[in-house]
């Protein structure tokens, strides 16, 4: 009789426990998303993709499917694309393809991504991106940046183009949001920076 | 009894090592190596320097084997693009005594030539503290070793070779797409190399010929 309740006991627990679990789990919603605070995509095009591609993208390095950092261009790998009939090493890099190395580069790690953009690009170095070329973590290529030179200093700068400003709330002045600064209205790199890049992408 | 155990054990332990020493544990390198298949002795003397033209070489030129020696750089140059398969292959369309220029990212610079069967080979004590990334050229010379000045192709990589040693594992051979830029050759086409009237060499080299083993500034 002991028994019995014991075991009836344990299997009341047992049922309300998953009972409370099933009810507490929400029904995914399809419209929610989280935002992924990008750098800005018009200087990359501009000024960064030509140093990355020659720097990083070769078929051998990061030209590579198997890659979750893959670059495309003429200098390595192509987008596919059975009609444009891409050849490695022959066409240009298309804007496809350029767009496709700055999503790969954004996703990589989308909330440090988000979380370096909402500090303007405060520390850069938390990206994996920027971590690996500069040996502070293992990478296969070995040393592929360096802190002094010209490829470090634009990407760098290319990550410190703010994309968000902070504007008062207008439910409480006292209060700041940040607010994504429209492309248009972004300040691009300076001479120096572009400079930086022209000189990078001159690479090897 | 005692020593006999102790026996058995150092027994075991030193099977278990042996097999570990003579096993390849790395399944994506094993794969690799499995995946060229045997060699050939119709095409070319097997397990000789003229082996498995086309192919990474350092795959098993490498620390993990299963060569004895060890490649730091090494591939085949082709005198035109030869999508032929594995069973139509021809011997004449690789480059003898082509000169590849290699200049690493110490800026060192070095030159090394393919021997009949357009293989060039560079082994670690060939070019010590080689430094990647790498930038490669290819010059084929009307007569090498006797007419150095006239030449006959010269080609230049577009961009640097990362860090990948053998030449095959990006120009995969016959392949020309959106992931390889084909086999490393001198002419596009067979008709341009025809139109050249280049005398192709014979390979393995007859006994009485003495091939071009130095570029022209080594010597």
């Amino acid at each position: 009789m002991r028994d019995a309740l014991r075991y009836a006991f344990a299997a009341g627990i047992m049922a309300t426990a998953v009972g409370s679990m099933s009810s507490c789990s929400s029904v995914p919603d399809s419209g929610r998303y989280t935002v992924v605070l990008q750098p800005d995509f018009n200087v990359y095009k501009t000024n960064v993709d030509n140093y990355l591609r020659r720097r990083c993208g070769t078929l051998d390095c990061h030209g590579q499917p198997g890659r979750a950092l893959r670059l495309y261009g003429r200098e390595g790998f192509r987008l596919y694309n059975e009609d444009a009939g891409l050849i490695s090493g022959f066409q240009p890099t298309t804007p496809e393809e350029t767009l496709a190395n700055f999503q790969a580069i954004v996703t990589l790690e989308p909330e440090e991504m988000s979380r370096l953009m909402a500090t303007q690009g405060d520390d850069p170095n938390i990206l994996l991106f920027l971590r690996k070329p500069l040996k502070l973590e293992r990478h296969k290529g070995g040393p592929a940046m360096a802190l002094d030179d010209p490829g470090y200093r634009c990407v760098v700068a290319w990550l410190r183009v703010p994309v968000i400003r902070f504007v008062p709330n207008p439910d409480n002045p006292d209060e700041k949001v940040p607010e994504p600064i429209p492309p248009k209205d972004r300040v691009g790199l300076t001479l120096r920076q572009a400079q930086d890049c022209a000189e990078a992408e001159q690479f090897p | 009894m005692r020593l006999f155990s102790r026996l058995f054990v150092a027994a075991s332990v030193l099977a278990v090592a042996g097999i570990g020493s003579s096993c390849n544990f790395n399944p994506v390198h094993r794969a690799g190596v499995n995946n060229l298949g045997p060699e050939r002795d119709d095409l070319y003397p097997v397990e000789s320097e003229f082996h498995r033209p086309g192919e990474p070489c350092a795959l098993c030129h490498s620390k993990d084997g299963p060569a004895d020696s060890e490649f730091v750089l090494a591939g085949t140059i082709f005198w035109w693009d030869d999508p032929g398969d594995q069973q139509n292959r021809s011997y004449n369309d690789r480059v003898d005594q082509a000169y590849v220029r290699v200049l690493d990212a110490n800026k060192t610079k070095k030159c090394f030539v393919t021997n009949c069967n357009g293989n060039f080979f560079v082994r670690p004590e060939q070019f010590p503290r080689i430094t990647f990334p790498l930038l490669i050229s290819v010059e084929r010379t009307k007569a090498p070793g006797k007419d150095d000045v006239n030449q006959v192709a010269y080609r230049r990589m577009t961009g640097h070779i990362g860090r990948e040693p053998s030449c095959a594992i990006c120009h995969i051979q016959g392949i020309r797409d959106f992931g390889s830029p084909d086999q490393i050759r001198l002419f596009d086409t067979e008709a341009a190399f025809k139109a050249a009237n280049i005398k192709t060499a014979e390979c393995p080299p007859p006994p009485d010929f003495i091939p071009e083993t130095q570029c022209p500034e080594d010597k």
